[in-house]
């Protein structure tokens, strides 16, 4: 294994001030191979503050933004049947692009920042939460969708009293592959300047493994409390779908 | 306020429909679903539309509430030319049933029945007041209401389906094939039910079906149509039976339409039998004197009300007196207001050549044999019997 300061000069200018200061002292854990550094986590646990601030931001304005776009594209397209196989094909694009090199392409339209990152996350989104709505939609019994229109509701009435409803469990689920994918991918940021739990990743270099099993470990915890909410949501939203059958 | 006038035009009660020359062309297709469609369908009876599959007949009552565009001609609901409505408004006046039954499965019993209600804008007292009359309506339970449409059976679904069709009071009624997905019994159980709330409510319903025997039982008149939605006999069911306009109809109606006509009879609407009586302790003398000539060959035991207890043998006429207990069992007994083709089961299955008929007392009133009920179906004069109470049909 490569000693400390072969690793530090291989990461650069990012580790500076992260392990350097750290490995000056005599701190013997994080020279050491350990898995954990109990001592060290404890001592700079607050180091993590601001990065998963800025990951919870990153995360949630993706979401936010990826599913208002998806959803109102979902909407039309289910309107407008002819958009349905377009939409997919464009959000499957922005789907498939690395989000590395997404970042790279905005760099010089956008800067650095979190703009980009928030950017290339949405893009990301869009597909999955896309499609789940569609499925959704589509899923609706034709039989409803027929008595709905024959006692007199118009066909926005059945959009947002029947068909909406009925497609809330799919949409949600989409929502949730998205977010727990989001807070994965979210990570990159660091390389469009956009902050998150990436960044402590990257200054702390691959062998410092405390680093990168806490800012791991507060991704994992996100990913789930943001699942758990959702999931939270879902139930709420359809009581229906948990009724004893006859 | 705007729900109110809406009010009163919703309980104006039963409307006629008539069909002005209504024709549906699909683009593409060269022959017309339904060809100049003439129909008149009076206020407050059902009118069964039956025809083979692709016949047109859907086609022709869902142009009613326009949930297929009619092409050319029209439709009056009254007065009214449904052409000239909004159709969302509309249908929110013309209750409709459909076969898959399509409840909302994300409202509650209550919620789907307030539907239109709701879309009317009715008050929220005034929604759950009606609510809960039709529940009580439909004979469902109270408790079911907060319940969702999965936790209920087929037949309670399509209950809930009919009361949400009868929610706002409608005009009229489309019924597609209403009970075609629900099993034998409770279908039985659903047409009788739809029956006796249509006697009470009096709306004029369409009712669309592929089954004749369906046809028969729930139409006050039965459009038999051919494929373009071409009427080939407009009739009542008892014209349709005894008088097929042509070999369609006939075929349509099937061999066993005078079993058919049985369905449609009760037996008080026939001659029955004299039966000769015997008390308890009469002079078995008198009681043979009377089985001379009669067209039952024994004699019925009756008690001092004259209420049947049993069929007398010869062993039983062997001794002086008529005996207490009568050899033969009394067998099958029937009500005068029992259907004929219930009856003629009930012989059937007894094994039994006669039937005590009684009235609402108990009291004999005659006796049915199967010989009455073959003579009645081979006569010819009987088929003409109900045929001139009856108007002829029109085209």
């Amino acid at each position: 294994m490569s000693s400390p300061t072969l690793t530090l000069a291989a990461v650069g200018e990012v580790g500076k001030g992260f392990i350097h200061e750290r490995t000056s002292e005599t701190l013997p854990c994080q020279a050491t191979e350990k898995l954990f550094c109990f001592d060290w986590a404890k001592e700079n646990i607050d180091r993590y503050g601001t990065p998963t601030l800025q990951h919870l931001e990153l995360v949630s304005l993706a979401v936010l933004f990826g599913f208002t776009i998806a959803f109102t594209l979902a909407v039309l397209a289910h309107r407008r049947r002819w958009l349905q196989s377009p939409l997919l094909a464009a959000t499957g694009v922005l789907y498939t692009i690395p989000s590395v090199a997404f970042f790279f392409l905005l760099l010089p339209l956008t800067g650095r920042g979190v703009d980009t990152a928030v950017i290339a996350l949405t893009a990301f989104n869009l597909q999955v939460i896309y499609r789940n709505t569609i499925v959704g939609l589509s899923n609706v019994p034709s039989s409803v969708k027929e008595a709905a229109r024959g006692i007199g509701q118009t066909d926005r009435q059945i959009l947002w009293r029947v068909e909406l409803p009925l497609a809330t469990q799919e949409i949600i689920a989409g929502l949730r592959i998205a977010t727990v994918s989001t807070v994965a991918i979210a990570t990159l940021a660091v390389f469009a300047g956009g902050g998150g739990l990436g960044a402590p990743i990257l200054q702390g270099g691959i062998d410092f493994k405390t680093n990168i099993i806490i800012a791991g470990g507060i991704a994992i915890l996100m990913a789930l409390a943001f699942d758990l909410v959702l999931l939270t949501i879902q139930r709420l939203a359809t009581p229906w779908e948990r009724v004893a059958r006859a | 306020m705007p729900s109110d006038e809406l009010t009163e035009k919703s309980t104006a009660g039963a409307s006629p429909v008539r069909y002005a020359g209504a024709t549906k062309r699909y683009p593409g297709s060269a022959k017309a679903a339904v060809e100049e469609l003439t129909l008149e369908v009076p206020a407050g009876e059902i009118c069964v539309l039956v025809g083979p599959s692709g016949c047109g007949k859907t086609t022709a009552m869902r142009m009613v509430n326009r949930t297929v565009e009619i092409t050319e001609g029209d439709i009056f609901i009254g007065e009214q030319s449904v052409r000239e409505r909004n159709p969302a408004q509309l249908r929110r006046e013309i209750g409709y049933v459909i076969q898959q039954i399509g409840l909302f499965p994300h409202r509650t019993i209550a919620e789907n029945i307030a539907a239109v209600p709701q879309l009317l804008g009715w008050n929220k007292e005034r929604v759950a007041a009606r609510s809960a009359e039709l529940l009580a309506l439909i004979g469902l339970d109270p408790d079911l209401a907060d319940r969702y449409p999965a936790q209920l059976s087929g037949g309670q679904q399509q209950r809930v389906g009919v009361a949400r069709a009868l929610a706002a009071d409608p005009l009229v009624m489309l019924m597609d094939e209403p009970f075609g997905a629900i099993d034998p019994i409770n279908r039985e159980r659903l047409q009788n039910e739809f029956l006796r709330l249509q006697a009470e409510i009096g709306k004029t319903v369409l009712f669309v079906t592929h089954d004749i025997d369906e046809a028969i039982k729930m139409g006050d008149r039965i459009a038999i149509m051919r494929e373009g939605g071409r009427v080939a006999q407009y009739a009542t069911p008892a014209e349709l039976l005894m008088d097929p306009a042509d070999e369609f109809v006939e075929d349509f109606v099937g061999a066993d339409r005078a079993l058919k006509r049985l369905a449609l009879m009760r037996v008080a609407d026939i001659d029955l039998w004299k039966a000769p009586l015997a008390e308890v302790g009469q002079a078995t003398a008198e009681v043979r004197a009377a089985l001379e000539g009669a067209e039952v060959p024994y004699p019925l035991l009756v008690d001092d009300e004259r209420r049947p207890l049993g069929w007398l043998s010869e062993r039983d006429l062997a001794g002086g007196q008529v005996p207490a207990r009568p050899d033969s069992p009394l067998g099958p007994l029937l009500d005068r207001d029992d259907i004929m083709r219930d009856a003629l089961a009930d012989l059937l299955q007894g094994e039994a050549q006669y039937a005590a008929v009684v009235d609402g007392e108990g009291r004999i009133e005659g006796v049915l044999s199967v010989e009455i009920i073959s003579e009645f179906l081979a006569s010819p004069e009987a088929k003409t019997e109900e045929h001139s109470a009856t108007e002829r049909p029109r085209e």
